[in-house]
């Protein structure tokens, strides 16, 4: 027993010993030994405390990031029986359900075009002649011209197709550059920056700006791409009730009020809105909305998607309309694939907000950049516009015809600008009184009420929403059919029910083009006023 | 491509026929001067030099004539025999253009046999006139119309290394797509079944690179705080950006701006490098200088054409000229350049529908819809299927557009490390026996996200084991294949077709054509049930662009060419009638129907029966297992599958990054490469990325393996094999077909 316990001594012995040796052959291991012997000497409590932080370095080190959920409370130890169990008896959902009877006849009723889009397109399974397209985005008739044609294959010829990589990596052609400077300088910015892609361009734009901890002022109307980038910056959002710039001013104070009660530090802060709105076509104030900006010291973002290419006298958008500087707007948002009938989408600014983005906007830096060609067509349109501004007295022209004929109708209302070219019509109840119609009409709600709580998306005034979206929906539906019928295309305002914040009303959506004749337009939006009379008296 | 002569050599064969002073003595004299006649002789050679490029076409009398008077000038009888001799050939020009249809072609067929007269071949019979006429070839193919394309080769990558033999026949622009005719220099890119899929193995370099690492961004992290505390005090007005002023507070702070101004800037003449013309198997930089440390980066008006391995033209399709690009132009006619709206808003055009009926065909899914953006391919899709309730289970080098859309989503998110299937199991085990955090409530879906081939690593996805798991665990798999469709498999159809696992057993192929197909946007395809409802739910249908109709084109040509067409009204099961050559792996059964093709769209002849398809699709394989073992032979550390062409070399010292893309960059054939490094990669592994293509010969996978190999003894990169194991470069470059089959 004694020699057991003996030779287990000799062999501890020999192998602190041996550990010794090995220590002191590391250079330095000198230092380190004096090092804790005198440390020890002074405090012996010290030495204690370092062997605890240590251990305690080793033990963080050893956790596993991915597995830190196990030691959570609500962690339960099964055996690996029971988990082969569990997961027999697990079953999942299915990822999706089939489209149902409305989902499904309503994707089939999507009109295809045959060959060209335009402003009379053939379309595939329809009889009757297509008379006119108030469907799709051609407002400067861009997309027919030959000159741009002519441009792209020509620039085909010279660099392929696609650019076959992110701009980082071999991706920036000349040719984007060109026209990131065309559009500064159609714009009158210091610089911009090009996407590949309209739609993915706010919610880009937004996160590369917007962090945790920032604060966000937005519009209840904005589109689906604002309302994806607000999301994913993690800000702090504040909705004021859409276009009403009194109740923007409000939403302002009482963020400052609260950032002086907590003391907060100063931290970025935006407002986010858009030119017309894609929703319902209605148009800002932008020289007061710059005022405001200004006086309370926040960036701008504006989104200009529907509005750039469409109106102002050669179709710079907003600004020109307005006569406000573009260099007054921190960061504009424009779409060359509605405004230019190309593809993608821009953001104009000073050269340091182009600057962040090229290595923070997420969609700028993880994607490839756009086909040459594309971005020369866009280059090229924007050389049309500047050269023609006729083109954009046209459009302007057909948009005031059709607002002439839809105006007068009894059984719509129409919340769009009447410079907007883009036409939104509701379903007017027969009942309802005006001022229930919509959001929008914001003017209408007695002033006395509530003003809205900013932390919530909702207006204060949701709850005496009445319509029935479905049935609506269905009723346009009808609408939509029967121009078609007759020969024009028009289309409901798309929504994804259920994913957006604030659920719009059902619309019909009419895009204008300057390629149709006064005539044709008075002849189709006559058609369209009949199909919507017919189909409401019902 | 054009002059496949090699003008390199041409001067060479001159020295036979030159007189020799000796010769010159006896000859009787010379009707003009030596001088003069050498003048007159270089002018000349300058003309058809340029000619070669297309420039002065319809010109050819006056080269005839030039070529007489020079004839005449000479004494020496053999000098003028040869002269006269090229003559001859040139005025035989239309009757070239006329055998082939196409004047083009025709000047092609031309200038190869007056090489050959240069180069001292006799020209038998014109050999080029007694091949196939069934060569379609449209458009201006094969010169360059570029007025300052160079007409030299001293960089090497103009004109290929030997000239071709009469056999050849080329129809892509050299510098595009690489004339490569050795039917040695093709691979299959399969997997062999039984055997295990290579695991992604990081390989540690010795432990003083590790260190100097640490340390090297150790010194660099401290120079840029001491640098910015210095800056504050001293020079605070290029500070002004980062600092709160005027009541707004700074765009950009000061700390999270910290790695891009202290660190990335330091290396940005790596970055965003302005780039013209195609981006194939050559590409021209914009050359820029920086006269102030990278702050600005100004244009030169000068271009460099360099050897293009960093963009993703996995399969050679970023051409402009070739039967893709032609196919474009005529949907450029026939359709316009915008789709003009959304999906669902009157965007949609009969392309559309073509080309998902088409995807789905080439991915072997129900049906499939694209978008006109890859990244917003995952991004708004994702959230489409997932959401509150949900669990998403991503691996952790998975692209930032998958988070960015699972972020979108709102569902739960887990990682499992990088290809591990015993970690994705662990994870899986765990989250299905707990269920939801809390309430441990069991997870309505669980989605578990993985890449086919990963873009920075080069590794592919243990497809097998996950399709295994799969059957096991109930969940549902979103298989993004944006680098690997069209890159790998005996027919290209990606990750599925390279382990042979039918796509079915896959929920969701998600891929881009940007990469294989020289296009742009994404794809999804799964069942129709679940395509139909990303349709209606995805964020794209709605509010984003449509596809346009030149990209919507190039993805149908492109994707046609490699599944190979059936001739109309040959169906499927009576493949046999069919009078095109039979490529063995290209049955019937994957053809594309010449129904899914736009009517306009005539494909030429060989692009149709898919066999440049499929010889691209071999070329890629080669090319791509070529670089990977060559470069471990040489002793690298790489990553990455063997069958990736995406090879990542490992560097590690953030300093040798600059230093490798310069040194790439300034030889005399220049070598553009992709460098990444933190925070892309992890912070000790930096690395080169090679982006192979098939584009690229052998000869050019040799430059690169070349160029690495002395730029690596330099830079002390090769920590991989042991020096006794290691071949040297010339060993690797003739025992090339050796080393693929290892």
């Amino acid at each position: 027993m004694t020699s057991n316990i003996d030779a287990v001594s000799a062999l501890l012995a020999y192998t602190l010993h041996n550990a010794e040796v090995a220590f002191s052959k590391i250079p330095g291991s000198a230092v380190v030994v004096r090092y804790v012997k005198s440390s020890h000497q002074n405090d012996p409590g010290r030495t204690i405390l370092e062997l605890i932080l240590a251990a305690f370095a080793i033990y963080t080190l050893l956790q596993s990031r991915t597995r830190a959920e196990r030691n959570g409370k609500h962690f339960i130890q099964f055996t690996e029986n029971e988990i082969d169990e569990l997961v027999d008896e697990w079953t999942p959902e299915p990822l999706a359900a089939p489209l149902n009877a409305v989902e499904a006849a309503d994707l089939a009723a999507v009109p295809v075009v045959v060959g060209h889009n335009g402003p009379k397109p053939t379309l595939v399974r329809q009889p009757t002649k297509i008379i006119a397209n108030l469907a799709s985005y051609n407002f400067t008739g861009l997309a027919g011209k030959d000159v741009i044609k002519e441009r792209a294959i020509e620039t085909l010829r010279k660099y392929g197709l696609g650019s076959c990589g992110p701009p980082g990596f071999y991706g920036t052609l000349d040719v984007h550059m060109a026209l990131e400077r065309d559009i500064a300088d159609f714009l009158g910015a210091e610089a911009a920056i090009i996407y590949s892609q309209g739609f993915s361009t706010i919610s880009s734009v937004i996160p590369a700006f917007c962090k945790r901890g920032d604060i966000i002022v937005a519009d209840r109307g904005v589109n689906f791409a604002i309302q994806k980038g607000i999301q994913i910056s993690r800000s702090t959002v504040r909705w004021y009730d859409h276009n009403d710039l009194k109740s923007l001013e409000d939403v302002l104070d009482s963020v400052e009020k609260e950032r002086k009660k907590r003391r907060g530090p100063l931290t970025r802060r935006f407002i986010i809105t858009e030119g017309i709105f894609e929703k319902d076509g209605v148009m800002i104030d932008l020289p007061k909305l710059i005022d405001i900006k200004f006086k309370k010291k926040y960036r701008l973002i504006l989104d200009e998607s529907i509005s750039f290419g469409t109106v102002g006298r050669t179709g710079r958008g907003l600004t020109e309309l307005y006569n406000v500087p573009a260099a007054k707007v921190d960061m504009l948002v424009g779409s060359m694939a509605i405004g230019l009938c190309a593809a993608g989408g821009f953001c104009a600014g000073s050269q340091t907000v182009v600057d962040h983005q090229q290595i923070n906007g997420p969609s700028f830096v993880f994607s490839a950049s756009m086909p040459a060609l594309l971005a020369v067509s866009a280059s090229e349109g924007i050389e049309i516009l500047r050269s023609t501004p006729s083109i954009l007295t046209r459009l302007q022209q057909n948009i005031r015809v059709a607002r002439s004929i839809l105006d007068e109708l009894e059984c719509i209302t129409i919340p769009s600008h009447p410079a907007s070219p883009i036409i939104h019509m509701y379903a007017r109840k027969p009942t309802a009184a005006p001022g229930l119609l919509h959001p929008s009409s914001a003017a209408h709600v007695p002033a006395s009420s509530k003003p809205s709580n900013p932390a919530s998306v909702l207006p204060r005034d949701a709850a005496t929403w009445d319509w029935d979206v479905d049935a609506e929906e269905r009723m346009l539906q009808l609408v939509v059919e029967e121009a078609l019928r007759r020969g024009v295309i028009i289309t409901r305002a798309k929504r994804l029910r259920g994913q957006e914040l604030v659920e719009a009303r059902p619309s019909i959506r009419l895009a204008l083009t300057s390629e149709l004749t006064i005539d044709e337009v008075k002849k189709a939006v006559k058609i369209v006023a009949q199909a919507l009379k017919e189909v409401l008296r019902k | 491509m054009a002059p496949i002569v090699d003008v390199k050599a041409a001067p060479l064969p001159f020295a036979d026929v030159q007189p020799s002073p000796e010769s010159e003595a006896s000859s009787p004299a010379p009707l003009i001067s030596e001088a003069e006649w050498q003048a007159k002789k270089q002018k000349l050679e300058k003309k058809i030099q340029k000619y070669r490029w297309g420039v002065g076409r319809g010109d050819e009398a006056a080269i005839i004539a030039s070529m007489r008077d020079l004839a005449q000038g000479h004494a020496d009888a053999a000098v003028q025999a040869h002269w006269n001799n090229r003559a001859d050939l040139f005025a035989r020009w239309p009757e070239f253009g006329k055998a082939w249809k196409n004047i083009a072609q025709g000047i092609w067929i031309l200038i190869t046999a007056d090489a050959r007269v240069v180069n001292g071949i006799t020209p038998t019979a014109t050999p080029a006139l007694s091949l196939s006429s069934s060569m379609t070839c449209s458009s201006e193919d094969i010169v360059l119309h570029e007025d300052h394309m160079e007409t030299d080769n001293s960089d090497g990558l103009a004109l290929p290394p030997c000239a071709p033999t009469s056999s050849d026949v080329f129809t892509t622009v050299h510098t595009e797509f690489g004339h490569c005719s050795n039917p040695d220099y093709r691979y299959v890119s399969q997997h062999t079944p039984g055997t295990p899929v290579l695991a992604h193995v990081e390989q540690d370099p010795p432990y003083y690179i590790l260190l100097s690492t640490y340390i090297s961004y150790l010194i660099l992290i401290c120079l840029g705080h001491i640098r910015d505390f210095l800056g504050k005090r001293f020079h605070p007005s290029s500070y002004k950006h980062l600092m709160p002023s005027d009541g707004y507070a700074p765009l950009n702070s000061d700390f999270d701006s910290f790695y891009t101004r202290r660190l990335k800037t330091r290396m940005d003449e790596c970055f965003s490098q302005p780039v013209t013309g195609v981006a194939g198997r050559t590409i021209q930089l914009l050359n820029r200088i920086s006269p102030d440390y990278n702050h600005n980066q100004i244009l030169t008006d000068e271009r460099t054409r360099a050897l293009n391995i960093s963009s993703y033209n996995y399969l050679g399709f970023a051409q402009a000229q070739g039967g893709c690009a032609d196919a474009v132009e005529a949907a450029i006619r026939e359709h316009g350049i915008s789709s003009c709206g959304t999906r669902l808003e009157g965007g949609t055009s009969d392309l559309h529908i073509l080309a998902e009926a088409l995807v789905a065909r080439f991915v072997g899914m129900e049906d499939a819809l694209i978008s006109s953006m890859g990244f917003a391919t995952n991004s708004a899709y994702i959230p489409a299927l997932v959401g509150k309730g949900c669990l998403v289970i991503s691996d952790e080098f998975n692209h930032a557009s998958i988070r960015f859309g699972v972020r979108l989503s709102g569902a739960h998110v887990r990682m499992f490390k990088h290809n591990s299937m015993s970690s994705l199991e662990r994870v899986l085990r765990d989250v299905i026996s707990q269920g939801q955090p809390k309430t441990h409530r069991p997870w309505k879906k669980i989605l578990v996200i993985v890449e086919g081939l990963f873009s920075m690593e080069g590794t592919l996805v243990d497809l097998p084991r996950l399709v295994q798991l799969k059957k096991r665990y109930k969940f549902a798999l979103w298989v993004d294949e944006a680098h690997s469709i069209g890159a790998l498999g005996p027919r290209g159809r990606g990750v599925t077709d390279y382990f042979g696992i039918p796509s079915g057993s896959i929920d969701l192929l998600m891929g881009t054509f940007t990469k294989s197909f020289g296009a742009a946007g994404g794809y999804i395809a799964g069942s129709k049930v679940l395509i139909d409802r990303l349709r209606v739910r995805g964020h794209s249908g709605p509010y984003a662009e449509a596809m346009t109709p030149p990209v919507l084109t190039q993805v149908i040509a492109s994707m046609a060419s490699i599944m190979g067409v059936s001739p109309a009204g040959c169906t499927n099961s009576n493949g046999s009638s069919s009078t095109i050559n039979q490529v063995e792996p290209h049955d019937h059964a994957f053809r594309a129907p010449a129904s899914a093709l736009p009517s306009w769209l005539h494909l030429p002849s060989s692009l149709a029966d898919g066999s440049e398809g499929l010889s691209r699709l071999r070329r890629l394989a080669f090319n791509s297992r070529y670089l990977h073992q060559g470069l471990n032979k040489l002793g690298f550390i790489t990553y990455g599958h063997p069958a990736s062409p995406i090879v990542p070399l490992l560097l590690f010292n953030p300093g040798k990054m600059n230093m490798f893309h310069w040194m790439m960059k300034d030889r005399k054939t220049p070598i553009i490469v992709v460098v990444v490094a933190y925070p892309a990669t992890p912070l000790v592994t930096s690395r080169v990325r090679f982006c192979v293509s098939a584009a690229h010969t052998k000869e050019d996978i040799d430059t690169v393996l070349r160029a690495c190999d002395e730029v690596g003894d330099v830079l002390d990169l090769k920590h991989g094999l042991r020096k006794s194991d290691r071949w040297t470069m010339d060993e690797i470059s003739s025992r090339a077909l050796e080393l693929i089959n290892m």
